[in-house]
């Protein structure tokens, strides 16, 4: 369960980037979150979908307690972001599409850091691990170093890492950006299972086919702002566009007027 | 505090898997003395022995009542005498290392002699060692010729040569020879020392923060329970251990070293000696490991700050030249360790260091030295800690 309450983030810029902004922007700050609320349920899938830049990286960060929000409350599993982060990371999963891992250790060895990371007891991480390791198909190069392994296998060994402490909340951000489409499939595939098994998922993404692939719930984000937030049907519904594709652009034209 | 031991552990073995941390933590540190210690001795042995063995060509413009002169020369098989070279071309030989050196009597000098006067004997040579060793050599065949005239003319008089001593002086020298020499010798260790806690330090901390960034793998350790400052302290402890482990290191590429050559000056040994004592060698490296800390601080926060590794190299690399500038300013003769000296960063370790290896180290001012590093290295722990729990700084874009 996260629940996401009128939350706003607030960045300074820098001179740079203040001249980058052009000559009408005359303000200090920018508002990469701009008062959003919404919440995702357990066993439902929640798509955030948005351009490039329109705060789809700001917010799960501060869900996954990495930044803090300028105003509002999150709460992530009942614990409270900014007083409760401990708890909250116990029990979140973050998972990006670019997240390297390190490459001089082996896939054994990341998976054991996490776990112990997570006060995971001997007992318990051994049953998880095999597991998921066989689910995974690791096994075989469950020794090898990361700097060995093909990116398929990177991204196996990036979902055990992420998952080995039985996460009940699951963050996705972009979990597809850079993959091959029999490694996105696994992860639309994985992405599915997760559901099934109750747990609470959010994903961001700026491709519409896994929109419409996995959504339960869907929230259009644009400059910081909800554009759209309810579930998929309801949102396929009441439609304009012929497409998700059209009907996305046509919502961000019409924002921009 | 299990979960800073889960880190640093994590991160040990990483930097420890890593080649370039291993080649400039260890295998630099290690080579380094022996190397040095063999090519100096070598090329100082091959200098002295050339200088030494070589065979002088001199040439000697005298009155034929300097007979005796000629019979020392003759005599001396390491000396060769040219003859024919007239006196105006002397030293264009010379410098042209056609000749090694010339005696030049003057016109008068028998006649001076026979006055019981002092002759004059000018003598040409061309210093090109530090040691002087023609200088020397040609000089000594002079003094047994001064010597014969001296006998011969207290002769005269009925005289002894020891007519002419009153005083005989004998110098004694009570500083230790640790002393003497742990002042010279002992400025240029504490120097490598030094750097080598920096550049021990210095891949590891690249490392752990800029290369995690780089990676992409910082947002997986921040989601992790572990918090901001479990995470620090983690990384910190594997940049001071690794700092520490290689100046350690180095102490015993030193020792390697000493081993090694055989034929270093039993002065030297002594001072070396003196650095091998189990209480010196604490005493040092309880110096280096609050520096470190200093460094790893600010290590760790440029490192961070740097979206890259290439950033946190161009930002870390100009900072070499603070840690050599003062650590070579205790090399300088002259400078010692007193109430100012203790409080600079770097200079302080490295005049204690000189100190405690002469064995003259003043208790009041290591403890000097030791408050200083400490709020030091408090100081660079608690802003790195600042640093890596502002968001602009991980997050930098």
């Amino acid at each position: 369960m996260i629940e996401v309450k009128d939350v706003r983030k607030t960045f300074k810029l820098s001179r740079q980037q203040r001249r980058e902004m052009g000559e009408e922007f005359t303000g200090t700050t920018i508002d990469a979150v701009a008062g959003i609320s919404f919440s995702c349920q357990p066993g439902r899938i929640f798509s955030l979908l948005g351009p490039n830049g329109a705060g789809k990286t700001t917010t799960l960060r501060m869900i996954a307690t990495m930044l803090k929000p300028s105003s509002g409350s999150i709460s992530v599993a009942g614990h409270d972001v900014v007083s409760n982060g401990r708890d909250v990371r116990r029990n979140l999963g973050f998972l990006t599409g670019t997240t390297g891992l390190y490459d001089r250790l082996t896939p054994n060895e990341i998976v054991k850091y996490y776990a112990d990371l997570n006060g995971i007891d001997s007992a318990t991480f051994k049953k998880r691990r095999d597991e998921l390791f066989s689910r995974l198909g690791m096994e075989e190069f469950a020794s090898r170093r990361i700097s060995k392994l093909s990116t398929g296998m990177r991204q196996k060994v990036s979902i055990a890492r992420t998952i080995i402490h039985d996460p009940s909340v699951i963050v996705f951000d972009e979990p597809t950006a850079g993959l091959d489409v029999i490694a996105s499939k696994g992860i639309i595939s994985l992405i599915r299972e997760f559901r099934e098994a109750g747990k609470t998922i959010i994903f961001s993404t700026h491709i519409m086919s896994e929109v419409s692939l996995l959504s339960d719930d869907l929230a259009i984000i644009h400059k910081g702002r909800l554009l759209y937030n309810g579930t998929y049907e309801a949102f396929e519904k009441n439609m304009k566009g012929r497409s998700l594709a059209d009907e996305f652009i046509r919502l961000v034209e019409e924002a921009e007027k | 505090m299990n979960t800073i031991l889960t880190i640093f552990k994590k991160e040990l073995t990483d930097t420890l898997r890593d080649r370039r941390t291993i080649i400039t933590m260890i295998v630099i540190p290690v080579l380094l003395f022996p190397i040095i210690f063999s090519v100096m001795t070598k090329i100082g042995e091959s200098q002295a022995k050339k200088a030494k063995e070589k065979i002088l060509r001199v040439t000697v413009i005298a009155p034929p009542e300097a007979a005796d002169f000629y019979d020392i020369l003759s005599k001396q098989d390491d000396i060769t005498l040219v003859r024919g070279i007239p006196e105006d071309s002397i030293t264009t030989f010379i410098r042209s290392d056609s000749l090694d050196g010339a005696y030049v009597f003057a016109d008068n000098f028998a006649k001076r002699l026979r006055q019981e006067r002092a002759g004059v004997v000018e003598m040409f040579y061309k210093t090109t060692d530090s040691n002087n060793i023609t200088k020397n050599r040609l000089k000594t065949v002079l003094e047994k010729y001064q010597d014969i005239l001296l006998e011969k003319r207290l002769e005269k008089y009925n005289l002894k040569k020891s007519f002419l001593k009153t005083v005989t002086i004998k110098s004694r020298d009570v500083a230790t020879k640790r002393e003497k020499f742990g002042k010279i010798v002992g400025g240029f260790m504490p120097y490598i020392f030094v750097i080598f806690c920096f550049m021990g330090a210095m891949y590891p901390a690249i490392d752990l923060g800029a290369g995690e960034k780089e990676r992409g793998t910082i947002e997986t350790l921040l989601t992790s329970p572990a918090n901001r400052f479990q995470i620090l302290v983690g990384k910190f402890m594997v940049v001071v251990v690794t700092g520490v482990a290689s100046a350690a290191v180095s102490i015993f590429g030193l020792y390697l070293g000493v081993r090694q050559a055989v034929d270093i000056p039993q002065e030297l040994m002594q001072v070396l000696s003196g650095v091998f004592e189990t209480s010196a060698l604490l005493m040092v490296l309880s110096l280096l490991l609050p520096l470190t800390i200093f460094f790893g601080g600010i290590l760790l926060s440029l490192s961070v700050y740097a979206r890259s590794f290439k950033e946190a190299q161009s930002l870390i690399s100009p900072g070499t030249v603070l840690v050599i500038l003062p650590a070579a300013v205790g090399l300088i003769p002259g400078i010692t360790l007193n109430f100012v000296t203790a409080l600079v960063p770097v200079l302080n370790v490295s005049l204690a260091t000189k100190e405690i290896m002469a064995g003259t180290v003043d208790p009041l001012l290591l403890g000097v030295v030791y408050l200083s590093l400490i709020v030091y290295a408090g100081l660079s722990l608690w802003f790195c800690t600042y640093w890596f729990s502002k968001e602009s700084v991980i997050f930098r874009s």
